[in-house]
């Protein structure tokens, strides 16, 4: 079977062609800008890997790039588009906020994974009514995951001034009002990874530094984004997914319900979005405010196709992501280059990805064929 | 007979990459009705495809009429004279048939379509080649054998002297197939050749003048169809003998384990497409629906399954009301369902052997071991049902769709009667499948009956049905108009009821 080892690495290699290509086509961005690509690449890979806060940093804010694509591959093992995940996260952080300021006198072993699952139970809310409009109606969840997206920043907005910290409402020693929740208690906060990392870091000289908020939903992210696989791979559920994400006229030939299975694999992207905010919200702010971070689930789409859905491609393409970023930070300070060239960028190379895709998938398919009716004549 | 061939091809070779589709073919076509047979896979298309100037040889030459061509597409082809009346027709359903007829050649007055002159060289043309046909008529509004009809004048309009049809009559009734014949023969007496593809034996020994038979690839001889037999022409097909005359021991039927009462059906659009069918099928019967494709058989066997609510009447399978009861219920009573459309019923195409083995089973208690499908026992299964049917697979991991046709049936067959139903929905189970994977396809399907089993077979091949069933029922217009028993059932007799001609109901 030396074919499978072939076919396997030129899988490999689509996503690798994908990002040369968007890397090529930003070099002429930059060109057009008046920069030498190559100088401004080379600052973009030392001020994001040359310290080791930097690349520090660049994992934890992997992490909610992550869970979002973790959420967004479920949705597109079963042939959904969760474009919602960005409103789904958003109401997730907003129970969990709630659960973190609101229930006093818990012990952290009992507070913490209630707002985890208050989280959850917020994206799947917020997911509710697209879903049973797809499988009651048909219609179609990517116009109303992104009308509901548009309704939760206002809700979540509005919720926050309905329990708003009246001791916070103004900034001390200025006028303009601040728009939080109270404080979310201690016993809901996750702690971060500095004080087990840093004894094994510390005699290789690196040291995670205290503004780094670098917390264990990183490992939780991987270890969802490897649950997930496993759920989709090997268990019936997962099977029922894939058959109804493929064909779902066969799977209902099978016996399988295909919009219940639609059903239950919405409900678990959102509850899987409904995390994305956590890193920040429990382990780096502490409050919900007006300004909590957009933009996870969109961003969540790409690291899903970039990383074709799979748990190691996602959480590569969450740091790559996560590292053109802060090298676009880098190249924005240093060379002048707006951070719109690493908007750019991921574009492209999500372009490139579908496309690279697209014509490996036909590739490989006409090879299985060819072996198969070899094997057919022998 | 002309004594310089129409089309003479010369050592025709074709690979695609680790396939050859056509090994140094040669070939002689003069002015006659030439069919060309061969199993799927033979190479009978990409041949076609060369002649109609779709794709171009790797090495070899065509000759048309004493003169070396070399096609450089479709377009071309037909420049010269060669036109290909494809399988899957090329028409726009809301344009008349002379609009049809003339679209990409449209005449024109100063820019302006002329229609009076389409129509009336519309009408010239069905004139001179005696083919009966309203210009006027709506594609959406012609049955399909008229629909083939256009497609042909199409070609002619195009001035093809040679008409290349791919299986024209695999979507056609009987009654069509005869219109068709005697449409092709008249083409032939007004001087045009034809090259006619088909791999229905009878049909071809009825039709053609010579006839050329492929296999793998290879060109393995010219015969002429009045010293031909049909055994002859499928041993150079298969390589070996073929039986037709179907073992076939006799089964005293048992109790009757599908029994369907007055059901009615909605078709998609709301239409009754099933119009109180009552037909009951016993333990060691092979039941038999014939009838023209689209006339409520689709409908019919998506209500028994579950897939399709039934608006009234009943069904029951060994005694237990099914209507009503979702797909998994129904099979757990005990019924197994081939589906007509294998890609889009049967398999998904992107998962793999194994997966699509389990497809239905998933959460049976064998397969599942703590919450996860427990994939030893799951390979075991699905090689050892794999063997018994002779799916020929490299492993069970790769994919459904890179299967062949008869392989992919053989699979679906594993998987549906490995558990060992009672109830057997076959619907067109042999449709597209060379004569070797239909050989096989058949004797599971007796095998099954002899085992007891009740078998609803839906099929559009009447040759096939006769061969098979104990009893055939007739659909027409959502209605089962006829009930024969298999010693009284004659082609020309189901053949009247299926399009409609006999009023009678037979019972």
């Amino acid at each position: 079977m030396r074919h499978h080892r072939t076919l396997r690495l030129l899988a490999l290699a689509t996503p690798l062609i994908a990002v040369l290509f968007a890397g090529l086509i930003g070099s002429v961005v930059i060109a057009i800008a008046g920069k030498n690509p190559l100088a401004v690449y080379k600052t973009m890979v030392s001020f994001s890997l040359g310290r080791f806060d930097s690349i520090a940093l660049i994992l934890f804010r992997s992490t909610p790039l992550l869970i979002s694509a973790v959420a967004v591959s479920i949705g597109f093992r079963a042939n959904l588009f969760n474009i919602g995940v960005e409103g789904q996260y958003f109401l997730g952080s907003f129970f969990a906020a709630w659960v973190g300021f609101s229930l006093r006198g818990l012990p952290a072993i009992v507070h913490l994974p209630l707002a985890i699952a208050a989280a959850m139970l917020g994206g799947m809310v917020w997911a509710l009514v697209p879903a049973l409009l797809r499988v009651r109606r048909g219609v179609h969840e990517v116009i109303t995951t992104i009308m509901m997206n548009s309704v939760a920043f206002s809700m979540v907005h509005w919720l926050i001034y309905v329990f708003l910290d009246v001791q916070q409402t103004t900034v001390p020693g200025m006028g303009s009002p601040r728009m939080r929740t109270p404080m979310l208690l201690e016993t809901v906060r996750m702690p971060t990874l500095h004080s087990l990392l840093n004894p094994l870091l510390s005699p290789l000289g690196l040291e995670i530094p205290r503004h780094v908020y670098l917390n264990y939903f990183f490992p939780v992210a991987i270890a969802l984004a490897f649950a997930v696989n496993y759920l989709i791979r090997r268990t019936p559920l997962g099977l029922e997914v894939r058959a109804v994400g493929h064909n779902p006229e066969a799977a209902e030939t099978q016996g399988i319900d295909p919009n219940s299975v639609r059903l239950k694999a919405f409900m678990l992207s959102a509850a899987v979005a409904g995390l994305a905010g956590l890193s920040d919200l429990l382990s780096y702010y502490g409050y919900l405010d007006i300004d909590f971070p957009k933009g996870y689930g969109f961003t969540g789409i790409a690291v899903a196709l970039l990383g074709k859905n799979s748990p190691a491609g996602m959480i590569l393409s969450a740091f790559l992501m996560s590292f053109l970023r802060r090298g676009a930070e880098g190249a924005q300070v240093l060379e002048g280059i707006p951070m719109d060239t690493a908007v750019i960028l991921e574009g492209v190379m999500i372009l490139a990805i579908v496309v690279a895709s697209s014509v490996f998938g036909r590739y490989a398919l006409a090879w299985q064929k060819k072996e198969a009716r070899a094997h057919a004549d022998q | 007979m002309d004594a310089t061939p129409v089309i003479s091809l010369r050592s025709i070779v074709k690979t695609f990459p680790g396939v050859v589709a056509n090994r140094d073919i040669n070939l002689d076509i003069t002015h006659e009705i030439h069919a060309i047979v061969g199993e799927n896979g033979a190479g009978k298309s990409t041949l076609m495809k060369i002649l109609s100037g779709l794709t171009r040889p790797d090495s070899g030459e065509i000759w048309l009429r004493g003169k070396r061509v070399v096609l450089t597409g479709p377009g071309h082809a037909l420049a010269l004279g060669i036109g290909m009346v494809h399988q899957h027709f090329m028409l726009v359903g809301r344009f008349t048939v002379a609009e049809n007829v003339i679209l990409g050649v449209e005449p024109s007055r100063r820019g302006v379509l002329d229609i009076a002159t389409a129509r009336s060289r519309v009408l010239a043309l069905c004139r001179q080649y005696g083919m009966e046909l309203d210009p006027d008529a709506r594609i959406q509004d012609l049955p399909v054998g008229l629909q083939q009809r256009v497609e042909i004048l199409k070609v002619l309009y195009r001035g093809a002297e040679v008409l290349i049809l791919d299986e024209p009559t695999a979507v056609l009734a009987p009654r069509e197939v005869a219109d068709l014949f005697s449409n092709l023969r008249a083409l032939k007496e007004s001087g045009k050749t034809i090259v006619f593809i088909s791999h229905k034996l009878d049909e071809v020994l009825d039709i053609a003048g010579r006839i050329s038979v492929l296999r793998r690839g290879q060109m393995i001889g010219t015969v002429k169809a009045e010293d031909a037999t049909r055994e002859e022409i499928a041993r150079m097909m298969v390589g070996r003998p073929v039986l037709f005359s179907l073992d076939k021991p006799r089964v005293t039927p048992g109790a009757a384990l599908l029994d369907i009462k007055e059901l009615s059906v909605e078709g998609r659009l709301g239409n009754l497409a099933c119009d109180r069918v009552s037909l009951s099928v016993r333990s060691g019967e092979i039941y038999g629906i014939a009838g023209v494709e689209g006339n409520g058989q689709t409908e019919l066997v998506e209500a028994v399954t579950g897939i399709r609510k039934s608006k009234s009447g009943s069904t029951s399978i060994m005694g237990t009301h099914a209507e009503g009861l979702t797909p998994a219920a129904i099979r757990q009573l005990g019924l197994a369902h081939i589906p007509e459309d294998r890609h889009k019923r049967g398999l998904v195409l992107e998962m793999s052997v194994l997966e699509n083995f389990l497809l239905g089973k998933q959460r049976r208690s064998n397969y599942v071991l703590q919450h996860a499908i427990n994939t030893r026992e799951a390979r075991s299964q699905a090689s050892r049902a794999v063997k018994d049917f002779d799916v020929r697979v490299a492993s069970l991991d790769v994919a459904g769709g890179s299967l062949s046709g008869g392989n992919q049936q053989k699979l679906i067959l594993s998987r549906e009667l490995e558990t060992g139903p009672k109830v057997i929905i076959a619907a067109q189970p042999m449709r597209g499948l060379d004569v070797a994977a239909s050989e096989f396809v058949r004797s599971v399907l007796l095998k099954a009956r002899q085992d007891g089993c009740a078998i609803l077979l839906v099929s559009a091949d009447l040759e096939e049905l006769m061969a098979l069933s104990d009893r055939i029922g007739v659909m027409f217009r959502g209605r089962l108009v006829a009930e024969i028993d298999r010693d009284e059932a004659t082609v020309e007799r189901v053949g009247q009821y299926m399009v409609g001609t006999t009023a009678e109901v037979a019972r």
